[in-house]
């Protein structure tokens, strides 16, 4: 026998994917915060990257939800500075600081909250939804 | 008596059918609304003349002639298409959800579904009001 389920079931499902998948990018972005001033252990050394989570879509019950799919490394350079007293200097005096910009990790943090929102405001739309039709049998 | 054969509340089942399922694509692309290269989907606007068509168009099944044959299930003469249809812009990774867009329409939605239940209990109420005795509170 099929399953009795209400509409937005499906609606909440997707949108409980995405608050997963925006959770994971602030975990991501937290590392990156946490790690903007990591430097290498060994003089010369390469210091912490910047990690970057990639979304796909995946199906989930009947609809496409969203995941992270790969956290992939920044390939932008790292930023140099002259510092021969440092101890991750390199012989000529540079030390690698990490491809982390906080402003940027800000911004996106401030887009992963604002994607967040919007997704509780899906599930509670859909909630309010069901309760209206709900209560057809309060009359 | 099956409120479903009076032709009000099959067209209103329709039309809740039609937002339960846009509400659906909503969601999805607000859950895709930072997924690269995602295009939202919506449904093709709700006509009437649509609906009405669909409603005297009888659905036709194959006729069991044998005892091995198998009815098909009753399928439902409304079918909605899902349409890709892009926001206002479109970013450098190629997803063109907006995220105000979308709550605009999800906004839209839900208060087309409170207009549609509300004309659901009302014409409930109606029903009701034949049914009872007159003179009866």
């Amino acid at each position: 026998m099929a399953d009795i389920k209400p509409m937005t079931g499906a609606t909440q499902a997707i949108a409980a994917t995405a608050l997963r998948a925006q959770q994971a990018r602030m975990r991501v972005i937290a590392e990156n915060m946490a790690n903007a001033n990591s430097v290498s252990r060994q003089p010369g050394g390469d210091p912490y990257r910047r990690q970057v989570p990639v979304f796909t879509p995946i199906r989930t019950d009947g609809g496409q939800g969203v995941r992270v799919a790969r956290v992939e490394p920044d390939r932008k350079d790292f930023r140099n500075v002259y510092d021969p007293g440092h101890p991750s200097a390199d012989p000529a005096g540079y030390v690698k600081l990490p491809n982390v910009d906080t402003l940027v990790e800000a911004l996106d943090m401030k887009e992963a909250q604002r994607a967040y929102e919007a997704n509780l405001n899906v599930i509670e739309t859909a909630r309010s939804m069901e309760m209206r039709t709900l209560d057809i049998l309060k009359k | 008596m099956n409120l479903a054969e009076i032709p009000l509340f099959s067209m209103l089942k329709g039309r809740f059918g039609h937002l339960g399922e846009r509400q659906r694509l909503i969601s999805q692309n607000v859950a895709n609304s930072d997924t690269p290269g995602f295009t939202p989907t919506d449904l093709q606007a709700y006509s009437f003349r649509a609906q009405m068509q669909a409603q005297n168009r009888p659905v036709t099944t194959q006729a069991v002639t044998q005892v091995g044959h198998m009815a098909p299930a009753a399928r439902p003469n409304t079918t909605f298409r899902a349409i890709q249809t892009k926001d206002s812009e479109t970013t450098l990774d190629g997803n063109s959800v907006v995220l105000e867009e979308e709550m605009m329409k999800m906004a839209e939605a839900r208060m087309n579904y409170d207009a549609a239940i509300s004309f659901y209990q009302k014409s409930l109420g109606m029903l009701r009001m034949a049914s009872r005795a007159p003179g009866r509170g």
